[in-house]
């Protein structure tokens, strides 16, 4: 790898990392201009950034808002690269469909694991906030997703992450993985139901990659 | 279930006295499951003040839990400002949208009149008849969102988050208007005869740096506890998530009473922090009180009194959090129980031969 490329993934992990918007764009942009691969850019740029971001967060330095602020600063660059990059690269992506259940608008959880999945290469369908137990399963055996991500911060919401579960098991539905995180989501409510449990929104990405490693085992 | 000797006044005055008494205080933090008691919808709170009271005197009839409180939930005070809440037929109110759609219109924001703004003139009319009818045998509350928190409904979120980093100013002005609101509140609270109590779940450490709520939140609440404070009310502060890192900063406001979440070391808090304060929690109100079976919820009441019995300013056995709605009615009960059951004054002995059984 070239010194210069080198420098500047480096430089654009550094400026998600230090939530400078406007410095990713810089770069992104110096990127593309020496036709380096875009790819690359995202993967060992951008997400290397947000990777970093997500342990300071889980160590404390960082906390929800330093996230959203390097978030942004990732879809700024995301924004600048995505044109750039070449066709099925990826092949086939596992899908989610992700969503804060019905009863609940708090959003900044579901958006960090959605940012998360897509930088590790899942499809993600954001059905946003406040969404009614049904929906989320129309919407996934409408585009064949695999998983089902349920996201609260609020306990007086969390009969509606039983409801999705209900559903699925009334159906007798079994190759929808249902995974719950959110502010008061314990692993015991999780088992409890018989959903994934995932603590933070890095986390939620390991279970997500181990849930369609066991569906292709299957 | 248990039945107790002496009504929560009385308990409470004696235990400010240095008396002996039948138990520690108990507060499962019911919230709008008093519905479920009571026997009506929960948008009902909306509308009707006789609903919120009638329901609130029935499952403190049924429990006997030491504290009522008139708080339905964290948007009134949004709402009363211009940000549009969502009522579901028989579930807890939502954020639809907040007060002001762009930051342009910041100097739009004003603060809201208590006795005509939105529900607040609901909540203050439920407040007078929970007085009367109960003013004599239990501690009556007003619960408050916190100038900080509510700063969150009237901007949206992300919008100020974002703000804290780009225009420092314009969050400072949202939270400035957002304690007058606070402020007013807590003076028709005290009018009424009642206790103004804040709940302040955004300035967790789990959503936001302890530097953002020193910068942000903590000057702001700081001045809503001293105007109750100087009204002759103490004040007890609940905080949702994890808080450890900013501890001192609320001693430090001169609230009287701590009230923690269930991802909180209680026995560090009540360590750290009960030299300063009444500690109150934090029974787990999601796996234990929510899914758990009456069975769990005794154990988990022992182990919260084995951290924090002996917290030099008290301690009152509480849940993490307000209870989810469908929280079954026997695990109150049972929580209720295990207080009764290990009495006063607190025996370690007795709280290690509970947990064998």
């Amino acid at each position: 790898m070239s010194d210069l490329k080198k420098h500047l993934l480096k430089g654009l992990s550094d400026s998600v990392v230090n939530m400078d918007e406007s410095k990713t764009i810089e770069i992104a942009h110096e990127f593309i201009k020496n036709s380096f691969n875009a790819y690359e850019a995202i993967d060992q740029g951008l997400a290397d950034g947000m990777e970093i971001a997500g342990r300071l967060y889980e160590e404390e330095e960082y906390y929800i808002p330093e996230l959203m602020m390097c978030s942004d600063a990732m879809y700024a660059g995301l924004d600048i690269l995505k044109p750039h990059l070449s066709k099925n690269k990826s092949g086939n992506k596992h899908k989610v469909v992700i969503g804060v259940v019905e009863g609940d608008t708090h959003d900044i959880g579901k958006n960090l694991v959605k940012i998360m999945l897509e930088t590790a290469g899942f499809e993600v369908v954001d059905l946003g906030r406040d969404v009614p137990p049904v929906k989320f399963i129309e919407t996934a055996k409408e585009i064949g997703a695999e998983i089902i991500a349920l996201s609260t911060l609020m306990t007086t919401t969390m009969e509606n992450m039983e409801k999705v579960m209900q559903m699925l098991k009334d159906e007798k539905n079994e190759t929808i993985k249902v995974m719950v995180g959110g502010g008061c989501i314990s692993p015991g409510f999780a088992n409890k139901i018989g959903a994934y449990y995932s603590g933070d929104a890095s986390k939620a990405v390991k279970l997500a990659k181990s849930l369609v490693a066991e569906a292709v085992v299957c | 279930m248990l039945t107790d000797k002496i009504t929560p006044m009385e308990r409470a005055r004696a235990l400010a006295k240095g008396e002996t008494v039948d138990r520690l205080p108990c507060n499962p933090n019911v919230a709008n499951g008093v519905a479920r008691v009571y026997g009506c919808k929960i948008s009902e709170f909306n509308t009707s003040a006789r609903t919120i009271a009638n329901a609130q005197i029935a499952s403190y009839r049924r429990f006997g839990y030491d504290g009522v409180r008139i708080f339905t939930d964290l948007f009134p005070w949004a709402e009363a400002m211009g940000a549009e809440v969502s009522f579901p037929d028989d579930n807890t109110a939502n954020m639809a949208k907040p007060a002001i759609a762009d930051i342009s219109e910041i100097f739009n924001l004003q603060p809201a009149d208590p006795y005509k703004d939105g529900r607040l003139p609901i909540h203050i009319e439920a407040m007078k008849y929970l007085i009367d009818e109960l003013g004599d045998e239990v501690g009556c509350a007003g619960g408050i969102v916190g100038p900080f928190t509510n700063a969150f409904f009237l901007l949206g979120t992300e919008t100020l988050i974002k703000l804290m980093f780009k225009n420092k100013e314009a969050v400072h002005r949202a939270c400035e208007v957002s304690l007058e609101t606070c402020i007013r509140y807590a003076q028709a609270i005290i009018d009424q005869g009642l206790t103004p109590t804040i709940s302040e779940p955004l300035s967790s450490c789990t959503v936001v740096s302890p530097a953002h709520f020193r910068e942000f939140g903590a000057p702001y609440i700081k001045r809503l506890v001293e105007y109750i404070n100087s009204k002759g009310k103490p004040v007890t502060m609940h905080i949702c998530g994890k808080t450890a890192k900013i501890w001192e900063d609320i001693v430090d406001m001169g609230i009287a009473g701590f009230s923690v979440d269930n991802v909180v070391d209680l026995k560090k808090c009540a360590e750290q922090i009960g030299d300063r304060v009444k500690i109150l929690g934090h029974v787990d109100p999601s796996a234990i009180l929510y899914s758990g079976t009456p069975a769990d919820v005794r154990r988990a009441v022992v182990e919260c009194v084995q951290q924090a019995w002996d917290a030099p300013k008290g301690y009152v056995i509480m849940s993490g959090c307000s209870l989810p709605v469908e929280t079954p009615l026997e695990n109150i009960e049972a929580m209720m129980d295990a207080a009764r059951e290990i009495g006063y004054p607190v025996n370690p002995e007795k709280l290690e031969k509970m947990l064998s059984v």
